[in-house]
C-alpha cells in the first residue's frame, strides 16, 4: 500500500477530530498505524501543535458555514 | 486562440484603483453609486453554476465597473492535480464574463478525496513548487488566460517546509510568470503569526509582479496553550497597519496596482466601507509621493 502523503494527512488531521486528539496524543503511534513514511511521520511530529488545533477549528468553522449557505441559497455555485 | 502565458486583459490600468469585493449584501449600495469604486471583484465559486441569463447580468455589471473575477477552491497549490471540470466550468465563464482579470490561491484544498473546507497552505517544498506550477500550467491553458496568483494565510506553520514563505511564493511566480495578487492581510497575519517584521516578508515577495491588492481584517484567536494568532476572517475593518504595508508597495512597485478591499460578513454601513477605500486611496498616494520624492527622475 503507498503510503498516505503529507498533504492527505494534513487533510485528516484538519478534518478528522478523533484522528488529531488521538495524533496530538501520541504522534509517533498513529503515525506507525497508518503507516507513514519515515520523512512524513518525522515531520509531523514537530508540528505547530496550536497551530494544528486553530486551524482545523477555522476549516470546521468554514465547512459549517458552507453547508448553511447551501441551505439558505436558492441557486449559484458552491460559495466561499 | 487564447495565450495562457497572458491574463484575460491583462490588468495595465495605466493608474493605481481601489474597489470593492461584490458581494450580495453590498450590491444595491454599490449600485446607487457604481463610479464610488474603481473595480469590483466576484468570486467565481458563486457563478460557476450561472445560467446564460445570469452570467449575461454579470457581463453587464462588467459594463458598469471592471470586473476581477477570483477563485477560491481550485487548490492550485496543491500536490494533486487540479480538478478538470472545474477548469471547464471556470473556462466557460471567463469566455462570458470576459473579466479584466482572474486570480486564484497558492493554496491546497484537498488531498486525497478529502475537502479541507478552506485554503490550506502546503508544505514549501520543491515537490510542492513542481506541482503547483503544473498546476498553474494546466489552469492557464484551459481558462486560456494565466491566473494572478494569491499568497493565503495560515494559522499553521506547514509542516516539512525547506524553504520560507517569500522564497516559496516567489519560485512559483515568477517560474508561473504570472502577476501577483499580493494579499496584505494575509502577509501581516502570517508576519506577526510567525514572528517576521511584516514589512520584510513584504520585500521578499516578487513585487514587481504585483498587479492587484488584497486588503481585509480579521481578528486574534486563542489556542488552549495560551498563544495567540491573528485570524484573517474577513470580517473586520482593515488595521492601520495593513494601510501602511500598501503605503510601502506604493513606494517600491514601480506598476500601477489595483486595490480590492474584502469583507465577508459583519457589514458595516456602506459609508464605513467606502471610507476605507477612501483611506486606501490616500495611502497609496502617499506611497506615491514619497516614491517622486525619492526618485523624481522615475515619476
Amino acid at each position: 500500500m503507498k503510503p498516505l502523503s503529507l498533504e492527505v494527512m494534513l487533510a485528516r488531521l484538519y478534518t478528522d477530530p478523533a484522528l488529531r486528539a488521538a495524533f496530538l496524543a501520541n504522534p509517533v503511534a498513529v503515525s506507525r498505524r497508518l503507516g507513514l513514511d519515515e520523512d512524513t511521520a518525522r515531520a509531523l511530529q514537530r508540528i505547530d501543535r496550536a497551530g494544528l488545533e486553530l486551524a482545523a477549528e477555522s476549516y470546521a468553522r468554514k465547512r459549517a458555514a458552507r453547508r448553511g449557505r447551501r441551505r439558505g441559497a436558492a441557486c449559484l455555485g458552491s460559495g466561499r | 486562440m487564447p495565450d495562457p502565458n497572458r491574463s484575460s486583459h491583462p490588468v495595465h490600468p495605466g493608474r493605481d484603483r481601489v474597489g470593492l469585493g461584490w458581494r450580495g449584501e453590498l450590491a444595491a449600495a454599490i449600485l446607487t453609486d457604481p463610479e464610488s469604486v474603481d473595480v469590483l471583484e466576484v468570486i467565481a465559486e458563486d457563478w460557476l453554476h450561472a445560467s446564460r441569463r445570469e452570467a449575461a447580468a454579470l457581463a453587464a455589471l462588467g459594463r458598469v465597473r471592471p470586473l476581477l473575477l477570483h477563485g477560491v477552491s481550485l487548490g492550485l497549490a496543491g500536490s494533486e492535480p487540479v480538478c478538470r471540470r472545474r477548469l471547464d466550468r471556470l473556462a466557460r465563464l471567463v469566455e462570458r464574463v470576459e473579466p479584466e482579470q482572474w486570480s486564484e490561491h497558492l493554496a491546497f484544498v484537498r488531498a486525497g478525496g478529502i475537502e479541507i473546507g478552506h485554503l490550506a497552505a502546503p508544505p514549501r517544498t520543491e515537490a510542492n513548487i513542481a506541482g503547483a506550477l503544473a498546476n498553474v500550467e494546466t489552469a492557464s491553458r484551459i481558462v486560456g488566460a494565466m491566473p494572478a496568483l494569491e499568497n493565503i494565510a495560515t494559522l499553521i506553520d506547514p509542516p516539512a517546509s525547506v524553504v520560507d514563505e517569500g522564497t516559496w511564493t516567489t519560485a512559483i511566480v515568477e517560474a508561473a510568470g504570472a502577476p501577483m495578487l499580493l494579499d496584505l492581510h494575509n502577509l501581516y497575519a502570517n508576519a506577526v503569526n510567525f514572528g517576521t517584521e511584516p514589512a520584510e516578508l513584504m520585500h521578499a515577495m516578487p513585487l514587481e509582479r504585483v498587479a492587484l491588492v488584497h486588503l481585509s481584517g480579521g481578528r486574534w484567536i486563542d489556542a488552549r496553550n495560551g498563544q495567540r494568532r491573528l485570524l484573517d476572517d474577513h470580517l473586520h475593518d482593515v488595521p492601520g497597519a495593513v494601510y501602511g504595508l500598501l503605503e510601502n508597495l506604493a513606494e517600491a512597485a514601480e506598476q500601477p496596482l489595483t486595490v480590492v478591499i474584502e469583507r465577508d460578513g459583519n457589514y458595516p454601513g456602506f459609508a464605513q466601507l467606502l471610507a476605507q477605500v477612501e483611506w486606501a486611496r490616500a495611502a497609496l498616494a502617499r506611497g506615491r509621493a514619497r516614491r517622486r520624492e525619492a526618485a523624481p527622475w522615475a515619476a
